[in-house]
């Protein structure tokens, strides 16, 4: 059998794998960026490259994009090796993250340089732009240059000038950055819409785990130049394969002595456990709850308005832990004595993550 | 006037600075004007158009124009050069590119004139293979002003091209640019800019170049007399009022060439920052 | 990186352009005063340049040279510090005519003097029954190197003062700081190394002016000649060896200048990256 229909058989059989990373290894000088990464990202897919800045997730965008080249390992789009394959012929669109837009270009010329290059007749080119710039709706802005267009509007033109060579895959370098808090939160809607409506393979990069989670259908999390896991944004939360994941998703908080709280027990190992607001309720003394006979008291000593809800601060066993409460419920105090219930955590192994529940939740019919 | 600012210092530093610019720069080109002011305007435009005087100017200019552009080309390369390659020697090059403006004029004035008259190690190789003369004709004032104009354009397209951001190029490179489009379309209008605003410094400095020229040039009227030196004979002979006119016919052209370079460069900031 | 890489051969052609096209044009010239230097033997060499005249035009260069600095120094620091320290009406008005002096060709400076301090200036009454003498005298050496240096000092620092900002001076002030304090201990130390090379390019200006000079010096020898008048009187005479063996003296030091603007610019640069 001849491997390209090995290929194709592989491909019927594994979908998932429209962008593959292989084995890929990255030094810089003697910095390892890349170590032994394995990635694949099946067609259509929105995946977020989520990690702390030096994680090397850029790195993998760009070798994706052919702007780096692996020292080992193979990349494969579409069922094809692209190791030795120019970027510019891998069917690929690129925005920068700070667009990188041609200053001394207007608009026009900027969605129309690829096309360009690949000698299109000058009468399709103008309707290829035309009909992009209805699409991030910036119709009438083709004769402006870069520094007369906002934050946002660059975006879009960016976006617009890496789709015009019709690329099979769009990936992005940190997009949302270059512009302000509230400009992003718009572009972040609008770029999952366009993507969805595309139809198109997109790959891009963030630090912000909110921005990954809102956006992307999956999530490639990346830690000191390994990919930690791979996993829709609801695997992430619940199922976090290793300590890294499990601390960098969410807004979570490390406790050692966890033992010492009510209803859970410390294996023999020296373990730590995560724990996140969400697992944690506080209720006001005497409130009628679910599991009043399975609390313990905590002092309150800091209590944070969040806007929609308040994030409450307790001191329980020497850990402070946070938890979210409704505004709609009667309030909380500083200093004043609450009643603590833990629903769960995450103990971490040296190979493993664990879930704990809490004992009387199995328990609590049983007792009563 | 209004001052806002808490750090102190404004009043004797503006003073000191406008009082020095007053005596060494401005009171002096006030006499200019005052002088030119008591010369007629018949005489003036007799002076100024006299056969010999725009043969002179010609000359400056032509020979200014030419050993710029031969300047923007090899400025243009050498910047390239030192930016983007690394190689045993770089920075020698680098650092001798500064020789003209460290050397005085004359004395690179009498060095170049020796080495390309018919009996210099250059000139001889020249006249004899090609029967071409560049000491004593305007190819020689050529040669003087382009070693004049070297670091004009070096310098002032490095900085430029040092900063030009990656992003630019790889962006280039993934929408299927190959090197020579990329250098034309993204590069090249990147140091335009600054392409220009060296040749204008280096031809505005070229037309008044006196010392490096004055040898070479062999000076024979309507041939190889240039304008400076025009001026420099009408002092000689203490005819001041003609020093005077056609130092004028001088400083205006000078002022066009940098205003030209000025307007160039503020439509292209306008552009790049977006203040329209 | 490795997508600005050019194909070998080219980078090699270019390297190779440079390499031929700096040698022939600026070490050539280098090489030949030497080698006509020593022409006449070590003996020929050391009795040109211990000629009486020659060491006297030497010291006039010196004295010229270290008065244009010193002035250049003093105004090119309170103009920078007026320029970007505070906000004024006229400010571009006041940088335009300080870097003036650069663009206007050196015959013209040195006419500009003529009129001010000569016979028909509106000055010289005064002067003379005073019994000062400036033009085709020292004192017009020395304003005539100050003027063609005039910007070199202050266009140095404006820049690194523009990009430190006003506000370690403004902390420094509401602390109660006063002017030379807040110099001494907050804006020197960020201009130390401009200041430094802005002196170096003052003083390589300084010394090789010789068009201004020129005009202004009336070529007594002796009395008025700096080392490139001298040079040209001995060519003139056809003293080639002497005119080459003072030139060397002058090519020395724009080895030695061009080598002190490499060391200052690295450690500058070393100083730059490690406050960043």
């Amino acid at each position: 059998m001849s491997e390209t229909t090995e290929k194709t058989v592989e491909q019927i059989e594994n979908p998932a794998s429209y962008v593959e990373l292989k084995g890929i290894n990255k030094h810089f000088k003697d910095f390892h960026a890349t170590k032994d990464a394995n990635i694949s990202i099946s067609k259509g897919k929105l995946v977020a490259l989520l990690g702390p800045s030096g994680s090397g997730k850029t790195t993998i965008l760009r070798m994706i994009a052919g702007l780096e080249h692996p020292d080992s390992g193979e990349i494969w789009i579409d069922g094809k090796l692209v190791n030795n394959i120019p970027g510019s012929e891998r069917g690929i669109g690129f925005v920068f993250q700070s667009y990188a837009l041609f200053r001394y270009m207007n608009v026009y010329d900027n969605i129309a340089f690829g096309l360009r290059i690949k000698k299109v007749p000058e009468k399709d080119i103008k309707k290829r732009v035309t009909e992009l710039l209805e699409l991030i709706s910036c119709e009438g802005l083709e004769k402006r240059y870069p520094s007369q267009l906002s934050g946002g509007q660059r975006q879009r033109v960016a976006f617009a000038r890496a789709l015009a060579p019709n690329p099979h895959i769009l990936l992005l370098d940190e997009p949302f950055a270059a512009v302000d808090a509230k400009v992003r939160l718009e572009l972040r809607t609008w770029l999952k819409e366009m993507i969805t409506k595309l139809q198109i393979t997109s790959i891009f990069v963030t630090h912000d785990q909110d921005e990954a989670i809102e956006v992307a259908d999956e999530i490639i999390v990346t830690n000191q130049g390994r990919v930690e896991q791979i996993g829709t944004p609801q695997e992430l939360y619940s199922n976090p394969a290793s300590p890294f994941v499990a601390t960098f998703i969410g807004n979570s908080i490390q406790v050692k002595n966890f033992d010492r709280f009510r209803f859970f027990e410390k294996p023999e190992e020296d373990v730590t456990a995560i724990l996140r607001p969400e697992f944690v309720s506080v209720y006001k003394k005497g409130e009628k709850v679910q599991y009043s006979k399975s609390v313990e008291e905590a002092v309150v000593e800091d209590i944070i308005f969040r806007g929609s809800n308040l994030e409450i601060k307790v001191r329980l066993h020497d850990n402070l832990i946070s938890s979210v409460r409704s505004i709609n419920e009667p309030a909380i105090e500083i200093g004043e004595t609450v009643d603590v219930f833990i629903f769960r955590l995450f103990v971490i192994f040296k190979d493993r993550i664990e879930l704990f529940y809490n004992r009387s939740l199995n328990n609590e019919t049983v007792i009563i | 006037m209004k001052r806002k600012s808490i750090i102190p210092g404004f009043g004797l530093s503006f003073g000191i600075t406008v009082t020095v610019l007053s005596i060494i720069v401005l009171i002096p080109l006030c006499s200019l004007v005052v002088f030119t002011s008591q010369l007629s305007f018949s005489e003036f435009i007799y002076t100024v158009t006299r056969p010999r005087i725009l043969s002179g100017y010609y000359v400056s200019i032509s020979t200014a124009f030419i050993a710029s552009l031969v300047n923007v080309v090899m400025g243009l390369i050498l910047a390239w050069v030192l930016v983007r390659y690394n190689f045993p020697g770089k920075k020698f090059l680098d650092g001798i590119i500064e020789l003209p403006f460290a050397l005085p004029t004359a004395v690179a004035g009498i060095s170049l004139t020796h080495l390309t008259t018919t009996n210099g190690w250059v000139g001889k190789i020249f006249y004899d293979l090609f029967g071409i003369k560049i000491a004593y004709t305007r190819l020689g004032i050529t040669i003087a002003l382009i070693f004049i104009g070297i670091p004009f354009v070096v310098r002032s397209v490095q900085p430029v091209l040092e900063k030009i951001d990656l992003q630019y190029e790889e962006a280039a490179f993934i929408l299927g640019a190959d090197r020579r489009t990329t250098f034309w379309k993204v590069i090249f209008p990147e140091i335009l800019p600054s392409l220009i605003s060296g040749f204008t410094l280096a031809f505005a400095r070229s037309i008044g170049e006196y010392g490096s020229v004055v040898f070479i040039a062999g000076n024979t009227p309507y041939e190889t007399e240039i304008a400076p030196l025009l001026i420099m004979s009408e002092l000689q002979e203490f005819d001041y009022a003609a020093a005077t006119s056609i130092a004028l016919v001088m400083l205006a052209i000078a002022f066009v060439i940098l205003s030209v370079n000025a307007f160039i460069q503020s439509m292209v900031s306008k552009r790049v920052s977006g203040l329209a | 990186m490795d997508i600005r890489k050019d194909k070998g051969v080219l980078k090699w052609v270019l390297i190779v352009i440079c390499f031929v096209f700096l040698s022939v044009f600026l070490l050539l010239p280098l090489v030949y005063i030497i080698a006509t230097a020593f022409r006449a033997g070590i003996q020929g060499y050391i009795k040109a340049v211990t000629d009486e005249y020659a060491l006297k035009a030497t010291w006039l260069t010196i004295r010229a040279t270290l008065w244009a600095v010193g002035i250049n120094t003093f105004f090119g620091i309170s103009a920078a510090w007026c320029l970007t320290k505070f906000a004024f009406k006229g400010k571009k008005l006041l940088s335009t005519f300080i870097d003036l002096p650069v663009t206007v060709s050196p015959i013209i400076a040195g006419l500009i003097y003529v009129l001010t301090f000569g016979r028909q200036g509106p000055l010289y009454g005064f002067l003379d029954s005073h019994g000062i003498q400036i033009i085709f005298a020292v004192p017009g050496i020395v304003l005539a190197t100050i003027f063609v240096t005039f910007p070199f000092i202050s266009r140095e620092l404006i820049p690194v003062l523009t990009a430190q900002g006003t506000d370690e001076e403004e902390a420094a002030a509401l602390m109660g700081a006063r002017t030379f304090t807040i110099f001494r201990k907050v804006t020197f130390p960020h201009i130390k190394w401009a200041l430094l090379y802005g002196i170096v390019l003052c003083t390589a200006r300084a010394m090789g002016e010789f068009g201004a000079v020129s005009v202004l010096s009336g070529h007594l020898r002796g009395k008025t000649n700096t080392l490139p008048l001298y040079i040209e009187l001995l060519y003139q005479g056809y003293d080639f060896t002497g005119a080459f063996a003072a030139s060397s003296i002058l090519v020395i030091m724009a080895v030695i200048i061009l080598i002190l603007r490499l060391v200052i610019e690295q450690k500058g640069k070393k100083e730059i990256d490690i406050n960043r």
